[in-house]
Order: C-alpha cells, then sequence, then structure tokens
C-alpha cells in the first residue's frame, strides 16, 4: 500500500481508490493535481485535504453543510462537465458528491470558511475540483461561529 | 470609483494599452472584450480572491497546535461535548 507523508499526522497509508484527481489544481496552486481526504474521527467534523506532492501542503476543511446547514450548490456547468457530472442540473451532496469549505485560521485561532469557493468532488469518479460562485450569494470568509456536528455529506 | 453607462458596442481605454469593450448584454450578465498587452494579467476577480483565500489557508497551523485548535473551534461553537 503506497503512503504518504502528511502535515499534521506523519506518515499514512492510503489506497489508490482514495486518491482525488484535480486536472486543473486549485487557484494558488496549479501543480498540485492530486490530494487525498484525510478523516479521523476524533477531529470530526474537520476533515484534512492533503496533497500527496507536498507533505506540507494540507488544507483543513469542514462539510459544507456543517459551515452552514442551509448551503444551496451553485455549481456553474462547465465545472460540472469538469467534473464529469450532468451539466444540467445540481448534483446531490453526500450521495454523488462530498463538497467541502477550505478552512483558514486567523490571528487567535478564529476560523473562517471559503463558502463562496467550495471544493466538489465526484465521489464516483474522484474528480476534484474548487467551484467559485458566479453569485455573490456566500462570502469567502463565512466566520465559523457555530458548526453543527450532527451532519455528514 | 468611477461610473460609466455603456451600451452593447461601445467600450472604454484605460491608459494607452487597454481597451474594455461591452460586447453584449443579456440577463446572465453583460459579456466583456478585453484588448491588453499580452504581458498583463486579466482575472476575474473571484479567482483573484480564491488564489488569495487558498495561500492563507494553506498556511494552516503548525503541528504541535492542531489540538489546540481544534479545541479552540470546538468552544467556540455549539457543538455537543458528546459528540466530539
Amino acid at each position: 500500500m503506497p503512503s504518504v507523508d502528511t502535515k499534521y499526522f506523519g506518515i499514512l497509508p492510503y489506497r489508490e481508490e482514495a486518491v482525488f484527481e484535480f486536472p486543473q489544481g486549485l487557484p494558488a496552486f496549479n501543480e498540485e493535481t492530486r490530494f487525498v481526504l484525510i478523516e479521523m474521527p476524533e477531529n470530526s467534523p474537520l476533515v484534512f485535504l492533503q496533497s500527496l506532492r507536498q507533505p506540507e501542503l494540507c488544507f483543513l476543511a469542514f462539510p459544507i453543510l456543517v459551515a452552514d446547514r442551509e448551503y444551496r450548490l451553485a455549481v456553474c456547468r462547465d465545472d460540472l462537465e469538469a467534473l464529469e457530472l450532468d451539466g444540467g442540473r445540481q448534483p446531490n451532496l453526500g450521495s454523488e458528491v462530498l463538497v467541502l469549505a477550505l478552512v483558514s485560521l486567523h490571528d487567535g485561532f478564529s476560523a473562517t470558511a471559503n463558502l463562496m469557493a467550495p471544493i466538489v468532488l465526484n465521489l464516483k469518479t474522484l474528480r476534484g475540483l474548487q467551484a467559485i460562485r458566479q453569485d455573490n450569494l456566500y462570502s469567502h470568509q463565512h466566520p465559523i461561529q457555530s458548526y453543527s456536528p450532527e451532519v455528514v455529506c | 470609483m468611477l461610473v460609466l453607462r455603456r451600451r452593447a458596442g461601445e467600450s472604454l481605454l484605460i491608459g494607452d494599452d487597454v481597451e474594455i469593450e461591452v460586447l453584449a448584454i443579456t440577463a446572465q450578465g453583460a459579456k466583456i472584450g478585453v484588448r491588453a498587452p499580452r504581458e498583463m494579467v486579466v482575472l476575474r476577480k473571484e479567482l483573484k480572491i480564491t488564489e488569495q483565500q487558498n495561500e492563507a489557508a494553506a498556511q494552516g497551523l503548525a503541528r504541535s497546535d492542531l489540538q489546540q485548535a481544534l479545541e479552540k473551534l470546538r468552544s467556540s461553537s455549539k457543538i455537543d461535548p458528546s459528540l466530539r
């Protein structure tokens, strides 16, 4: 089994079937095309998106409904097609896609989540991308004051 | 902010080298054309914001601070302790 050197958890084994491919990388990280999702019960609901290429690159993220339980997905057609999803409708959270909000920590450990540009992962094909919303309904710095641990998506 | 009213087909100039033309206006939005020197970076603003936000998110925190940060996140939230 291959293993990955991680930022927070040392060396962890992973399965190739657990690798998400980001063909376009992420904005500002265009070279980073392969990530593994690390979920640990003790850190729940926080999850970790670890680059396979760079041990030091590991994003903290919340499932999007944890950050905002009313969140409405709006992925544009181009992004849906890049994700190998039906371009004509929004995918179902949890069954078709896993949607994550990247978390930024600020001074004194206050945290914000980027709801404007969520990470969308196709659970079937293991494709991922950061889907920047075309509207302005959500903030790129949504304060995390309360989150709902019982929501899993 | 300078505010100008432009119709489809009209443009405006910024300096000597940059022209911004309104190509079409539809219910979905305005279609904009930009003529600028090749070396000039033209980005959708939300892409720039996403880049900056990703760079901030990638800072993360020191490995030794992870548990403390998680505790802070939990204590600042209404999380039920039994679900930790």
